[in-house]
């Protein structure tokens, strides 16, 4: 199985960022999913950084806000919205996708992105982002900019692993 | 022991640039395939990731897509198109996740959902269809202008197991 669980991390207090440190290197791509929620009183940016770094990246979305016709925009570090503290027990959902990790180009990663809450303001985002800095991904966070995520917020990191089966060939 | 269910079929990282790359052979044994491409393409600052099955040079395949290029949102569809447009290549780097669903399967068309992401352009989310009820033995990839993939660039295929 070339899909494999490294960690789970679930919240049994308030932080103000959830962190992966020591990513092992022998993988190929790394897939995050994340059930975020967080505290403040509307739906709020989630931002990522890499081996402690916040500079160098570059992103752009497409974000859908219903009924209105989905918005694009570039934002740095930005991967989703996070649901807020207005209907009980909801969470975000979100997929960060990261080829060649550990590789010694840029970093580039896709993600998708859904909040949602029994008021307005339920979010989805697709968001293509790159960290132009060659050094491998050794660790990450995710925070938003000024609040912290609930109990209960979780987050699992996945390594994915090339390979070849001997029969399918290339060319 | 939890079954495997993401078993990796071939890799490619290109030396040299090269026009296409072709996953054959195939085993029929997965119910699903991903393919995940790293990497950039020559001369054109944007270009379409295209998908091609079985060597099928018809008329045969239907998308629509919506995408976001940072300033605004579009979208765009075909129904008569002679490959799959799956994903987003260009002179900076890009990456695709492509998902071809029930690949194996004989009583119908084949369909793909994608994303391709070029973070100093655009991002894309694309659905494909095949129209032909054939199982998918060959992916070929190539890019919409006919440009090179760069040397580094990187394509892995997975069988998923249902």
């Amino acid at each position: 199985m070339t899909m494999t669980l490294i960690e789970t991390k679930t919240l049994g207090a308030a932080a103000a960022s959830l962190e992966f440190t020591s990513i092992p290197q022998d993988g190929t791509d790394l897939l995050i999913k994340a059930s975020l929620r967080h505290d403040g009183s509307n739906a709020t940016g989630i931002y990522i950084s890499f081996n402690g770094n916040i500079l160098n990246f570059s992103a752009i979305y497409i974000n859908a806000l219903s009924p209105n016709t989905p918005t694009s925009a570039p934002l740095a570090r930005y991967i989703g919205s996070s649901t807020d503290d207005v209907t009980a027990n909801v969470f975000s959902s979100t997929e960060i996708y990261i080829p060649n990790y550990s590789g010694s180009g840029n970093k580039s990663y896709s993600t998708e992105n859904v909040t949602e809450n029994n008021a307005v303001g339920a979010y989805q985002n697709l968001v293509a982002g790159l960290w132009s800095n060659t050094s491998p991904i050794t660790s990450f966070s995710l925070a938003t900019t000024s609040n912290n995520w609930r109990a209960g917020s979780t987050i699992s990191l996945y390594k994915i692993t090339k390979g070849s089966d001997g029969i399918v060939t290339t060319s | 022991m939890p079954t495997p269910t993401y078993t990796p079929l071939a890799t490619v990282t290109l030396g040299a640039s090269a026009s296409s790359v072709t996953f054959s052979s195939i085993p029929a044994t997965y119910r699903d395939l991903i393919l995940i491409t790293s990497g950039q393409s020559l001369t054109n600052a944007v270009d379409a990731l295209v998908v091609r099955l079985n060597s099928d040079t018809g008329s045969n395949y239907s998308f629509v897509f919506m995408e976001g290029t940072g300033s605004g949102s579009g979208n765009s569809s075909s129904g008569t198109t002679t490959y799959i447009p799956a994903g987003i290549t260009g002179t900076a780097q890009t990456d695709n996740l492509i998902q071809i669903m029930d690949y194996s399967a004989t009583d119908k068309h084949t369909t793909t959902i994608s994303r391709g992401n070029h973070a100093g352009n655009r991002t894309r989310a694309i659905a494909g269809r095949w129209a032909n009820t054939s199982a998918v033995n060959t992916i070929r990839l190539f890019t919409e202008a006919g440009t090179n993939f760069t040397s580094g660039s990187t394509f892995s295929l997975y069988g998923v197991i249902a």
